[in-house]
């Protein structure tokens, strides 16, 4: 009986998402009487993970969402280092489970394969269809049905030292093979004698930027085989890219055999500090690098060293740093691991239909919009010029239109959790035979791939 | 505090003096054991039990989300005690955890005897150190700690280097020898103050008297500590130094998020960490409840002869 | 305190105080060495993010700023998970020792049927990773519906500080001759005036450490707090403090606030430290055993 009920005010309001949407209205014109009485003692909770989601845009969804149903959205903050133990726990419990949740993306193939989430596949197409970055959208789906859909993306890109490339005499790069070649140039020529200079920084272990090398020339790191998952290190063009990596380990990156992807943008700052008190150079450590790779968000510690209401501050000096997407072989946009995150409704949540009126309110053009406006790469392509059209959200939308994320495998995590990948790129530079490495390392990860 | 300043009134009626077997008071060790044996049935009883039931499982994500778990007998124990790697980190852990164990209740009964030694005020300057150490929250100083020992920035080499030492950019983490060292360190930092504070405790309970007295007998400081303050505080110092062995063979906190600063895992890993990735980390809730009870074993049998020792001295 | 104490004293002779005042020299420098990190941190608490990168170390805060604690009390969560630390906490340190007393009592002063197995579990107890236990727990205490809950939480913290703490009181208890209190009530006291005056105050510096023991792991326990308290409001310090840490994908971590907020979960520590420590020493048990 109540279910029957709230399953025709969702009708009713979903017409009226539709008309307002249609309509391109501001979106909180709704009758609120329509909905509203059915809906008014109901509260359903929303999990964002990390403080990226502004409050503005919190706020905006909850009075959204009073105004359209009349129910209450309760937002809750969950850490993301914490996020999947909590998720594993509370997902599966009626009592406590949130009705929506966000999830980082490469956490979603497993909860999505698990069953953890429930089937939006009908409103799937209303929701903006393949209009959404279908990258996010293959690690929430299973055998074509959608049950986690993107949330928001970001996107890896180049951050250079304009001076010591010219210092160095090397042209910005149009082709992958033109960046290897500059990167390592730059490394030899080291045109500031700085001990242990990198041309191209990238961290032993960091193989979430390396990971680009394989997809720019054709590899995967994993495919599907008649239903099962096979991991492809192997195969001729993720090796070729292996190959090329291993060249910038040796020849153009002096990073620590164990740095991963951390705080990698400290290396194209100036020193911090040039003179101590008797005048003498100190801090020379701190430059070490012409090339970083790092998600865009890392140009907000990028800069010359100013004072600013008397704190330190990063500002962003045109002269001296240049942001460029990485060149695939063709000369467009290589594809690149992209971050960011799903949203989906839990399985277990008892309000499926309300839960589904937060995900139109959140793939509203408004909305997707707001996150543009936010610095967040809308999951909804059309809505991507919202970014901006500075030099950074410039990078951020042509890297996101050939972003690539971990495969969609059920047990993708569990090599994750396992650092397999650390392990396996940490031994690429002193690999003699790359292909035998790749033969290992794929039978390692193979099997861990499928959920037992 | 003032809970404790009022139990014993309430509980003092209980605790009679004289030893076993007055018919009148049989009763009385049950009703003092009862609050404890409730206690830890109510809080471990379930959690314990299906730890013990998943270990004999296949409990993966699936079964957590609805999948009826599937009996699989003692295929995750074979599975475990099977893998190479488990026993290379078996013998890297204990070797760990008895360094550790051993350096922090020597550390730490020095400093114990050292604060019985001094003036009051030195005295409370170094437990307040100790202290502070203690209180500090992991994620605090294991960053301070990362910082210190970082390979660019870190006040390590920074020192070195004004020392004359050319540590210019030199990586502690990327070793693991050198990643364990520091590991051991860290470790050590943080487990000396329960050890200090808790054998300084038990000297307290030493009357001046008994040490004065063998002082007077000529007894000379080496043996006064010897024969007289260590087997009075006996009692504690074996029972830190158990925990510390405990403890110590399941390091968790402190390795994970050193690996997480640098260091290459799979070469740096312990038991803890090791089985966290094998089973949480991996949500195979079967496998990581075998790991559990099987470090329980691996634990009682590292202890056992010491266990058995305490045991004897039960009877 | 100090009254008590003093084992091993030589305050008789001029040698004995030369000995001690080297060795005082040398707890200073121990407790120097000990405190750095944690003088690192709240050194850190004052500087910004940009500095604490630079690679020159800053050794002082001079040009620091409050900024970093403006931010750590300025967050609308702090109070909260104060208080609802401060209540699990409290609630652990006066339970964990109520029971773990009785417990050690019985142990050390009975021999009973079941001895040898209640001492025995409670060792293997202590041996049991918790690590895996996480689920069921959350399990159990969502099916009695103590998700949430204060006690609840508390109950778990209590149950995993007992172990330990029934072991190291019976150290204590053990520690007192029963002589002693047999003589008191020769001398005319009745037993439980005899208990308190005489082996209550023996045991004080046992309470006090398991008190310790007690508040710290309650105080800085994560994982259990983690699972159970699922909702915003019912954070801890710990899990609030995270928060800090883990804040954002699209932000770098500013380390300045968390060595802030770290500072101040860590004052509470210490303050009860203080006052357990001063409450030990003026009155309340002082001067017992020399009369």
């Amino acid at each position: 009986m109540k279910k029957t009920l709230g399953l025709a005010v969702a009708t009713t309001t979903a017409a009226l998402v539709l008309t307002a949407c249609g309509g391109g209205a501001t979106g909180s014109t709704t009758d609120p009487s329509a909905g509203a009485s059915g809906n008014a003692g109901k509260t359903i909770t929303l999990w964002l993970a990390g403080t990226d989601t502004p409050k503005e845009l919190r706020t905006y969804l909850q009075d959204t969402f009073k105004s359209k149903t009349g129910a209450t959205l309760k937002i809750e903050e969950q850490s993301w280092g914490d996020l999947v133990t909590k998720l594993t726990t509370s997902l599966p419990d009626p009592k406590n489970t949130p009705d929506v949740t966000e999830i980082g993306n490469t956490q979603s193939p497993t909860f999505t394969n698990v069953g953890a989430f429930s089937d939006v596949s009908d409103l799937y197409p209303e929701l903006g269809g393949s209009k959404l970055l279908q990258s996010f959208v293959d690690v929430g789906s299973v055998d074509g049905k959608q049950y986690a859909l993107p949330y928001y993306f970001g996107s890896r890109y180049m951050f250079a030292r304009k001076d010591l490339w010219k210092e160095a005499g090397v042209a910005a790069p149009k082709t992958l093979d033109e960046f290897n070649a500059a990167v390592k140039t730059i490394t030899a020529k080291n045109p500031r004698t700085i001990k242990n200079f990198s041309g191209f920084f990238l961290g032993g272990q960091d193989w979430r930027n390396g990971i680009s090398w394989i997809f720019a020339n054709g590899g995967e790191l994993a495919k599907q085989e008649n239903g099962q998952w096979v991991s492809t290190l192997a195969d001729p063009n993720t090796v070729k890219g292996l190959t090329q990596l291993q060249d910038l380990y040796r020849n153009a990156s002096k990073a620590p055999a164990d740095a991963k992807d951390q705080t990698p943008w400290l290396y194209v700052n100036d020193a911090d500090e040039i003179l101590d008190e008797s005048g003498n150079v100190t801090g020379k450590t701190s430059l070490a690098a012409a090339t970083i790779m790092a998600p865009g968000w890392a140009h907000w510690s990028i800069g010359d060293l100013k004072d600013k209401d008397g704190k330190k501050v990063r500002e962003w000096n045109d002269a001296k740093f240049s942001a460029f997407v990485l060149p695939g072989n063709d000369g467009k946009p290589a594809p690149v691991f992209a971050g960011g995150s799903n949203i989906a409704i839990s399985k277990a949540s008892q309000n499926q239909a309300l839960s589904k009126e937060l995900l139109k309110i959140i793939f509203s053009a408004d909305y997707q919009k707001k996150l543009g406006g936010a610095g967040l790469g809308p999951a909804n392509t059309d809505y991507v010029s919202s970014l901006g059209d500075d030099q950074f959200a410039k990078a951020l939308i042509d890297s996101a239109t050939n972003s690539k994320l971990t495969p969609a495998a059920p047990g993708w995590a569990t090599v994750e959790s396992k650092m397999v990948m650390e392990e396996f790129f940490s031994k690429i530079r002193d690999a003699s035979d790359l292909t035998a490495l790749a033969r290992e390392y794929d039978a390692k990860i193979t099997p861990l791939l499928n959920l037992k | 505090m003032t809970s404790t300043a009022t139990a014993p009134p309430e509980t003092a009626p209980a605790p009679e003096p004289t030893a076993p077997a007055r018919p009148a008071r049989r009763h009385t060790p049950a009703w003092l054991v009862l609050p404890s044996l409730v206690l830890l049935v109510a809080a471990l009883g379930y959690p314990v039990g299906w730890q013990v039931v998943t270990s004999f499982q296949h409990f993966g994500m699936m079964q957590q989300f609805g999948q009826p778990p599937e009996w699989v007998g003692l295929a995750n124990y074979a599975s475990l005690v099977t893998d190479p790697e488990l026993w290379v980190i078996v013998g890297r852990s204990i070797v760990f955890c008895l360094v550790c164990a051993l350096s922090t209740v020597a550390i730490g009964l020095g400093l114990a005897l050292l604060m019985g030694a001094v003036s009051r005020a030195g005295r409370l300057v170094l437990q307040v150190a100790l202290l502070l150490a203690w209180a500090m929250p992991v994620v605090a100083s294991m960053t301070v700690w990362t910082w210190i020992v970082n390979w660019r920035n870190g006040l390590l080499n920074w020192v070195l280097e004004r020392v004359g030492v050319d540590a210019q950019g030199h990586n502690w983490l990327v070793e693991p020898l050198s990643f364990l060292v520091v590991a051991a360190v860290i470790v050590v930092w943080m487990s000396v103050p329960f050890v200090a504070l808790s054998i300084y405790a038990g000297l307290t309970q030493l009357s001046p008297e008994v040490l004065e007295a063998a002082e007077i007998d000529g007894a000379g400081g080496w043996k006064r500590l010897r024969h007289i303050i260590l087997p009075l505080v006996a009692p504690v110092i074996s029972i830190v130094l158990l925990l510390q062995l405990i403890w110590d063979l399941r390091v968790f906190t402190q390795i994970k998020l050193l690996q997480d600063a640098g260091g290459v895992a799979n070469e740096t890993h312990l038991l803890g960490t090791y089985i966290y990735q094998l089973g949480t980390g991996a949500g195979d809730f079967g496998m990581a409840s075998a790991v559990s009870i099987l470090m329980l074993l691996l634990t009682v049998a590292v202890s056992w002869y010491y266990v058995r020792s305490l045991m004897k001295e039960e009877s | 305190m100090s009254r008590i104490l003093g084992p091993a004293s030589s305050r008789h002779s001029t040698r004995g105080s030369t000995r001690r005042s080297v060795l005082t020299v040398v707890a200073v420098l121990v407790a120097l060495v000990w405190a750095f990190p944690v003088y690192w941190m709240v050194n850190s608490a004052f500087l910004d993010k940009v500095t604490l990168q630079s690679s020159t170390p800053t050794f002082l805060p001079f040009g620091g700023s409050f900024d970093n604690f403006a931010t750590v009390f300025g967050d609308a969560g702090f109070i909260r998970a104060l208080g609802i630390s401060l209540a699990v906490t409290l609630v652990t340190v006066a339970a964990a020792i109520v029971i773990a007393f009785l417990g050690a009592l019985a142990i050390s002063r009975f021999r009973f049927r079941g001895r040898r197995s209640f001492i025995l579990a409670l060792l293997l107890i202590q041996m049991l990773p918790a690590e895996g236990l996480f689920i069921a727990q959350y399990k159990m205490m969502s099916s009695v519906g103590m998700l949430n809950n204060v006690l609840g939480l508390a109950l778990l913290y209590t149950a995993a500080v007992v172990p330990f703490t029934v072991w190291m009181l019976r150290g204590f208890v053990a520690g007192v001759p029963v002589e002693l209190e047999e003589a008191a009530m020769v001398d005319g006291l009745s037993r439980t005036k005899a208990f308190l005056r005489i082996t209550f105050p023996l045991l004080a510096p046992g309470l006090v450490a398991s008190g310790v023991y007690a508040f710290l792991q309650a105080w800085n326990e994560f994982t259990v707090a983690l699972v159970v308290m699922t909702e915003e409001q019912s954070r801890t310090l710990p899990l609030w403090l995270r928060g800090f840490v883990q804040a954002s994908a699209t932000r770098e971590t500013d380390w300045g606030q968390v060595m802030a907020a770290s500072t101040v979960v860590a004052v509470p520590v210490i303050i009860f430290f203080l006052v357990v420590q001063g409450r030990m020493s003026n009155g309340l048990v002082g001067g017992a055993v020399k009369g």
